[in-house]
């Protein structure tokens, strides 16, 4: 409501920090409302804080290591956590208690580096029961908690045995979910279906070496992938085939991998001190793309302005707490940063102080402007003539109760077409999520502990 | 949530959707006395449904706050804490809490189920007015005679913000549906439109005569704002382009701080108190008045309409101090 009345003329990516957050966490994720912001801590804690408050309102307390990795529930209910006790725990955040109640807990036999939802039914108002998780021997799941695909589908793990397998690095739903994208240790990216859970294809990048994360952009048409070659590369996709229903033969699913090598459209790198990336993340509208430097001794983020031909934009400064990572807010120019020491800092594009709008009926101008005056305006006017011409105005309708927009729906609701068998295969079975869920106000006594 | 059984038992009627319905062809309200609830010993000063419409909580000047069963009139329980009369009241979004602003300076955040007092508000350095959650209810807004507006944690019970808004006591404050504006007015007359996030103020509204501002509120999808104003006047603004794109004339407000409310449930509805003992209900399109409820012997300060029924409470002061539901039964379709 607040975006009508704000000066419209404000540069859209963050420029300050708007304020500290102390977390003692590694990592912070944004929910999809962009009200709340979950920071997973290397002592096994996921801290829910709220930014209206900036204070925290839950912890979710259950695993005995590290948390890895944070993912949200397309209407924030469910927190999904994964960490280093091999372990995720899907939260529901509905339930008025803290911590909240465990939802689902998966359990795999090896640390779990990354994990997140399926996007898919993220959008759908319905709760994921598609995840995707990473284990820290390189090997991907994809773990279906719907009760007619039940089961744990290890990526790429049907390979054949003579060749040395790759290790997976990173894994990514693609936004509309029909997609895995995961990068490896040997600076490939493969693609999977996430349906049939076959190789789709395999893409190489040149020179690479390993792709240590992947973000999209533009509904999935554009990646950025970081490696270990301290670079950034910006990539657009081709369109991939739907492969076949899975109870056709093997050997056709297998047939149909497109190898090819993805050219990067932009690079993005610091030339002078050649800085490694800890994290990159895209705008909303993947106008902007921030890059978290991997400097010892200073909190760096860079921003490339990719609508202006991916020029550099500017290096945002804050202090000298290293950087571990950083997070684009999910619609406003605002970005979440965590430094070493586990604060996290939230950066925005403050609007400058309009005092004007403390008069009424009062505009403020840049410059002189040399005011015309309407052929009538100060003419003296018949008092009943006035009153008639403002019944008149008055007697237009007006709407006081339609147009409230659905300003967190991204994805149209209603955009499955027959047949597109990746997505209706997604939506099957979809728990709720609604949107109307509330979270409980919990009142905490006194000043909180960390 | 209330179910057919109670409906049909107290005889409320369901709302009939609105929708299709064009000012023309809409029937005239025909609210009815229900109850007379009596309890409190001085004047009401406030009004307000749960955000389910079962209970109503009524405030006084008698420094209690009293909660109301809508379907049988009945008194559900009794809050008392604050050392000075009570102005204003709040339910936040799931009904749990209740706020009450008072004379002795604080805010009290009621636990509705524990029968408890949560969080007692101290900051404001003069009597505090009125009082609104946002729509999250995770922040608190209120102002008050040391002309400041201030917003709260409820988690927490401390203060966030404080807006040096006005240069008058702050009469009316409220969040819009989406939580992101702050409307506030004051007895200087103007009102503001606050950045909740930031606190910045983005717009303000004054008519021509600076008229005391008594109430204000955003509607229902918050693109206008009502204002009640001690010119007897209550107004719709469009605060986008800042016309007044609404006037509704009739009742009498000079000298105290009148509620002005919207009510949706069957057709669209203004209803406001009066200094001359009455409740007046005009359309919202066509500016007419459509019903004045007489039976009240004092001045109606208090007015609140039901959020699913039609229901209006409407309460008066100091020589009269009970609470009126009036209920509408022609408008059962």
């Amino acid at each position: 409501m607040n975006a009508t009345l704000l000066n419209p003329f404000t540069i859209t990516h963050p420029t300050t920090i708007q304020t500290s957050l102390v977390s003692v966490a590694s990592f912070a994720r944004f929910d999809p409302s962009g009200k709340l912001l979950a920071a997973g801590r290397p002592d096994g804690s996921g801290v829910i804080w709220d930014l209206d408050t900036r204070a925290t309102i839950r912890w979710c307390e259950g695993h005995v290591k590290g948390v890895t990795a944070i993912d949200w529930s397309r209407n924030s209910r469910y927190v999904l956590t994964a960490s280093k006790d091999w372990n995720i725990i899907i939260w529901d955040l509905a339930s008025p208690c803290d911590p909240p109640q465990r939802h689902t807990t998966i359990r795999f036999d090896a640390p779990v580096v990354a994990a997140s939802f399926h996007p898919r039914n993220r959008y759908r108002s319905v709760v994921s029961r598609i995840v995707l998780a990473l284990l820290s021997t390189g090997e991907a799941y994809i773990v279906d908690l719907r009760s007619s695909h039940r089961g744990r589908f290890e990526l790429g793990g049907e390979d054949d045995g003579d060749e040395k397998r790759t290790i997976m690095t990173t894994v990514r739903f693609d936004p509309t979910g029909r997609h895995v994208f995961v990068g490896t240790s040997a600076g490939t990216i493969e693609v999977y279906n996430t349906r049939t859970k076959s190789l789709i294809a395999r893409h190489r990048i040149v020179g690479a070496g390993v792709i240590k994360g992947i973000v999209f952009a533009n509904g999935g048409r554009r990646l950025a992938t970081n490696s270990s070659d301290r670079t950034i590369r910006q990539f657009t996709l081709p369109t991939y085939p739907t492969p076949p229903e899975q109870n056709t033969t093997y050997e056709s699913n297998k047939c149909q991998i497109v190898e090819t090598e993805l050219e990067p459209t932009h690079r993005f790198n610091d030339p002078i001190s050649k800085v490694a990336w800890h994290a990159i993340s895209y705008s909303p509208d993947g106008e902007w793309l921030a890059g978290g430097a991997a400097d010892p001794a200073a909190h760096k983020i860079y921003i490339w302005d990719i609508s202006n031909d991916g020029q550099f934009a500017s290096a945002l400064d804050g202090g000298r707490e290293p950087l571990l990572d950083v997070h684009w807010h999910p619609h406003a120019p605002r970005l979440a940063s965590t430094t070493k020491d586990g604060n996290i800092l939230i950066w925005h594009c403050p609007s400058p102080e309009r005092w004007g709008a403390f008069a009424g009926g009062f505009e403020e101008a840049d410059e002189n402007a040399w005011y015309e005056e309407g052929e009538r305006e100060f003419d003296l006017e018949d008092e009943a003539e006035l009153a008639l011409r403002k019944k008149l105005q008055e007697d237009e309708d007006v709407d006081i109760v339609g147009g409230i927009e659905d300003s967190t729906s991204t994805v149209p609701l209603n955009d499955v077409t027959p047949g597109d068998v990746d997505l209706e295969w997604a939506d099957e079975e979809g728990e709720l999520d609604r949107k109307d869920w509330r979270m409980k106000i919990i009142t905490v006594e006194g000043e909180e502990v960390y | 949530m209330a179910d057919t059984h109670t409906l049909s038992r107290s005889g409320i009627p369901q709302a009939s959707s609105a929708e299709g319905l064009t000012p023309s062809s809409q029937t005239k309200p025909n609210y009815r006395a229900k109850y007379v609830l009596s309890g409190h010993t001085m004047a009401v000063s406030s009004l307000r449904f749960n955000p389910t419409g079962s209970l109503l909580a009524s405030a006084a000047a008698d420094k209690q706050i009293k909660i109301w069963d809508v379907y049988t009139g009945e008194i559900v329980k009794t809050f008392s804490g604050h050392r000075e009369g009570v102005n204003d009241i709040a339910w936040s979004s799931d009904g749990e809490f209740l706020a009450s602003a008072s004379d002795d300076k604080t805010i009290i955040l009621w636990n509705i189920e524990l029968n408890a007092v949560a969080k007692t508000l101290h900051g404001h350095t003069n009597l505090v007015f009125c009082v609104n959650f946002n729509p999250r209810s995770n922040l608190l807004v209120s102002g008050g005679y040391d002309e400041t507006v201030r917003v709260w944690d409820v988690a927490r019970g401390r203060s966030m913000k404080v807006l040096p808004a006005h240069s008058d006591p702050v009469t009316a404050v409220g969040f819009s549906h989406d939580g992101t504006l702050i409307v506030s007015c004051a007895m200087d007359g103007l009102i503001r439109i606050w950045d909740a996030d930031s606190g910045q103020c983005l717009k303000t509204l004054v008519d021509d005569d600076n008229p005391i501002c008594s109430h204000v509120t955003f509607s229902p999808n918050s693109r206008y704002i009502l204002a009640a104003t001690q010119d007897s006047t209550i107004r719709l603004w469009n605060y986008q382009n800042s016309r007044c794109v609404k006037t509704y004339k009739g009742h009498t407000n000079r000298t105290y701080c009148l509620f002005a409310c919207f009510s949706t449930t069957t057709g669209h509805h203004i209803v406001s108190g009066s200094e001359d003992c009455k409740v007046y209900i005009w359309d919202l399109q066509s500016r007419e008045l459509l019903q004045v409820l007489e039976g009240h012997r004092d001045m109606v300060l208090a007015v609140a309409t039901h959020p699913e029924h039609a229901v209006i409470a409407s309460a008066s002061t100091e020589k009269d101090p009970t609470i009126r539901l009036w209920v509408d039964d022609a408008s059962k379709s």
